[in-house]
């Protein structure tokens, strides 16, 4: 979902969309349910009459955050064998088999969480779910499959590598992060795939797999007390295993830096930011104004003033997305090679301005309505209303973060953009592919 | 676009409001709210369709007009494509950029389709800009001002569309297969339209042909979302309601031709693998016979375990890839078979297509493959309507190429569909001599 997120993501569409947050509809009708399960295993059901179809999103608190340079995309690599098949059927059958519920099914590993998500006709829900549970607790995670989905991974890596926007993002979470997990890619490096192995896979498993870090969440037109009950008998059963404490990370430091990277290129690419906060911060809704003004749209600072204006730029934009840890800040440019220079100047004159000069009561206003309309066009699926509920669950966000969330966006002044912009803006890490 | 499942099929357990006839404002008799579809005639012939539809806070607001491809005269091709692009660069209250900022203000977006018997252009926004999104489509719908700048530089864009287009072996397969078989039917004609009309196209012969189709009996307002049914009525009467009435110039094309082995057609392609593609005469939109067609369709090349997927790919290993399609037109229908392969194998492959197709012939099909079809139908149906803009979309293409009644009973009535009707299908629909063919050849390889 991110610029980080293994996916075969198009940067510039897919990353704006996924910066919105949750806007709980006032009127959805459905009803809503949670419950821990006895083992810890959280599970949220919410009714949606809508269309006969039902989603789930399983996360589980497991990704790169808990990576090492040496066993960076473990989670991603897990996700990839677990697919392959389970106890009770191949890889092929297990597709097969969703198919024949009219769905689907796939694994992901990502930053803060990794899942399995599926969707199917609503009259079926209950096959799915049982699907569900099998890929989730009985993954035959075969040696074999291990080495395949090796040489799959690598050549993704290269693909990714070999794409000029994707390297410009992996490369500027470098050096932004330094130290800390978030700066290691989701699909790891060719050094760390070649070092994990299947007994790493299978303990990265175990490690991840406990009812205490996974959180289940159903969307769809089902009854919820039903749907409660089935997953009490699905994964009630599991052992509750130890207590699992993450130990802190230390949080990034950063010193203003510029990195310059040459690859072959149509395009030069230039990202500058810094570290802002995160999901759950007092100032996370001015950010996300702030990111809105510079890079939402093209009624965007960015698109306005360096593409349409100046003719500097074919991409302008900006990310912000929600994470546990620090975020960060990201204002994004693709150019022609023979602009870079111009483009790299006027990219932090705007950055400059925003920290200098208060924004107009109007573009404050357009921002705002930019941001939460794009807040409630992203959750028009019920897989995007799975996924969200399981997000904040597992992110440690309260129930009505939604609710909270969109009463902050409205409250954000044209003097807390100009503190925030002050505040994160600074010092600021630029990085720049250069083509040849 | 193409194909019939998706934009056709029916929503079950929904009753219809008809209420053809109703005057603009002589609204007070109609019931209000439920999830039903209100259909509803203005005065001056525009339709209106409104479906309230809780599922977000989004509402969809759509603009379908019975005009499309097939209505452009053989020297003026690309023109209702063109429309649909300039159609957003502004009104005389509405300069050029304008309209884009407005909905993305809004956090909404904006799209547009045309086809051969269609156009329409979409709106998804926040439900509380239906007002103003509702008078951006009238305000298109009736007063579009085509600025003479941005005519000409909009024409770089269509080029680049049909660039793409030509780049793209899969769609162009598709778009010349189309040609081979209908030529020279309207259905035949490159939607895109050709660079030379393009190249010289002129502001006048835009305005022509917009105020010939842009009169309200060709339209059709379509809304869905988190919204009150009575509100969308009052705005639509108000915005819609008002633009004047003028006749419908539009005509019936002619029948499209039959096909025989006289239609095919080889083209020398820059890719290294080369394609197939074989298309087969079938029922159009109306007809009786598409529920059975649609699931021949579906059993012969949607997925990895259709019939052609287990054959000539996993059993033969004689293509990479397969798939068969229906485009179901409102005058016409096309089932198409494309498959991309060693160019090599071009003649094998033909004939093992030709011998599936045989099979169902002669053999009909599974009730497995029959039930696993019918629940891709409803799963693809299911997921089309989960958001207020699909489920605008079946509505507004159920009603200018269809009914919506027909809309509506198309599952229950797909799921009545005995092996035996599908079976009868091949046996109408698929011979061995009734067939167009494309062949996209690698350079250097051909004999």
């Amino acid at each position: 979902m991110t610029p980080r997120s293994c996916r075969p993501a198009v940067l510039g569409l897919v990353g704006l969309l996924a910066t919105g947050v949750l806007a709980a509809p006032s009127n959805a009708a459905g009803q809503m349910r949670w419950e821990r399960l006895d083992n810890g295993l959280t599970v949220i059901v919410r009714e949606n009459a809508v269309a006969p179809v039902v989603a789930v999103s399983l996360l589980v608190r497991m990704g790169t955050r808990w990576e090492q340079p040496a066993t960076a995309g473990t989670s991603n690599f897990l996700h990839a064998v677990m697919v392959k098949g389970t106890a009770k059927r191949s890889g092929g059958e297990l597709a097969e088999a969703v198919a024949a519920l009219g769905g689907k099914i796939s694994a992901t590993g990502e930053v803060d969480y990794s899942e399995i998500r599926a969707s199917s006709l609503t009259r079926f829900w209950r096959d799915l779910l049982g699907l569900v549970a099998e890929l989730a607790l009985e993954p035959k995670l075969l040696p074999d499959d291990v080495d395949r989905e090796r040489e799959w991974l690598l050549s993704r890596l290269q693909k990714r590598r070999d794409n000029a926007p994707s390297r410009a993002f992996d490369e500027f979470f470098a050096a932004l992060y330094g130290s800390h997990p978030y700066a290691l890619p989701v699909l790891g490096t060719s050094e760390s795939l070649a070092r994990i192995d299947h007994a790493a896979l299978v303990a990265a498993y175990r490690a991840g797999y406990r009812p205490n870090r996974m959180v289940l969440a159903v969307s769809g037109q089902v009854a919820a007390s039903e749907v409660l009950a089935e997953a009490r008998r699905l994964f009630g059963g599991i052992a509750p295993g130890g207590a699992s404490t993450d130990p802190p990370i230390p949080a990034p430091v950063t010193s203003a830096k510029r990195v310059e990277v040459e690859m072959p290129a149509q395009q030069a690419q230039i990202l500058a930011g810094s570290l802002a906060p995160p999901l759950g911060h007092p100032d996370h809704a001015a950010v996300k104004v702030l990111s809105t003004i510079l890079g939402g749209g093209m009624a965007g600072r960015l698109f306005a003033e360096l593409r349409d204006r100046k003719g500097l730029a074919y991409t302008a934009t900006s990310y912000y997305d929600p994470v546990r840890e620090p975020g960060a800040l990201v204002l994004y440019l693709g150019t022609a090679p023979e602009n870079a220079q111009k483009a790299e100047a006027a990219l932090l004159a705007e950055i400059e301005r925003i920290r200098r000069e208060p924004v107009s009561a109007e573009e404050l206003a357009r921002a705002k309505g930019y941001l939460l309309g794009r807040y409630a066009m992203d959750r028009r699926t019920n897989e995007r209303l799975a996924w969200y509920l399981a997000f904040y669950d597992i992110e440690g966000q309260a129930r009505d973060f939604p609710d909270r969330y969109r009463r902050a966006v409205l409250a954000v002044s044209v003097a807390d953009v100009l503190r925030v912009a002050r505040q994160y803006l600074d010092p600021l890490t630029t990085l720049v592919v250069r083509a040849r | 676009m193409i194909r019939v499942r998706g934009s056709c099929l029916a929503l079950l357990g929904t009753a219809l409001l008809l209420a053809s006839g109703c005057a603009a404002g002589a609204y007070s008799a109609m019931s209000v709210g439920g999830p039903q579809p209100i259909r509803e005639v203005l005065s001056n012939g525009a339709v209106l369709i409104v479906r309230e539809h809780r599922a977000s806070d989004v509402v969809a607001a759509q603009l379908w007009m019975r005009m499309g491809g097939r209505d452009e005269a053989p020297d003026e091709l690309g023109l209702a494509h063109y429309i649909e692009h300039m159609i957003f660069k502004g009104t005389p209250t509405r300069p050029p950029g304008s309209i884009d900022r407005m909905i993305e203000g809004f956090g909404g977006t904006s799209n547009a389709f045309t086809s051969y018997d269609t156009t329409h252009y979409d709106f998804v926004v926040p439900a509380e800009h239906l007002r103003a999104t509702v008078e951006l489509l009238a305000d298109l719908a009736a007063n579009a001002s085509f600025p003479p700048d941005e005519i000409e530089s909009e024409k770089k864009v269509v080029f680049e569309e049909m660039n793409l287009v030509e780049d793209d072996p899969d769609k162009f397969l598709l778009r010349r297969l189309y040609e081979v078989a209908y030529a020279p039917h309207p259905y035949g004609r490159p939607i895109l339209g050709t660079r030379e009309f393009i190249e010289r196209l002129r502001r006048d012969q835009l305005l022509a042909f917009y105020r010939k189709h842009f009169v309200p009996k060709n339209m059709v307002v379509v809304v869905v979302g988190g919204v009150n049914p009575a509100e969308v009525r009052s705005v639509v009467a108000e915005t819609f309601g008002r633009i004047a009435p003028g006749p419908s110039l539009r005509r019936d094309p002619p029948p499209p031709p039959a096909i025989d082995r006289g239609r095919r057609a080889d083209v020398v392609r820059p890719e290294k693998q080369a394609y197939l593609g074989l298309a087969w005469k079938a029922a159009p939109i109306g007809n009786a016979d598409i529920y059975s067609v649609d699931l021949l369709t579906y059993i012969l090349g949607d997925s990895p375990s259709s019939r052609l997927n287990q054959e000539v790919r996993e059993r033969l290993r004689l293509v990479s890839a397969i798939e068969a399609g229906y485009g179901a037109w409102e005058k016409a229908g096309l089932v198409t078979v494309n498959a991309r392969l060693d160019p090599d194998n071009a003649g094998k492959v033909e004939a093992a297509i030709l011998d599936v197709i045989r099979k169902v012939r002669e053999a009909g099909v599974t009730e497995a493959e029959r039930q696993r079809a019918i629940i891709t139908a409803e799963s693809s149906y299911a997921f089309d309507i989960e958001t207020a803009e699909g489920l605008a979309k079946s509505y507004g293409q159920a009603e200018t190429t269809w009914t919506l009644e027909d809309e509506i009973a198309y599952l229950g009535r797909l799921r009545q569909i005995t092996g035996e009707q599908i079976q009868a299908a091949a046996r109408k629909y698929f011979g061995d001599d009734d067939y167009a063919r494309v062949r996209f050849v690698p350079e250097g390889t051909q004999k």
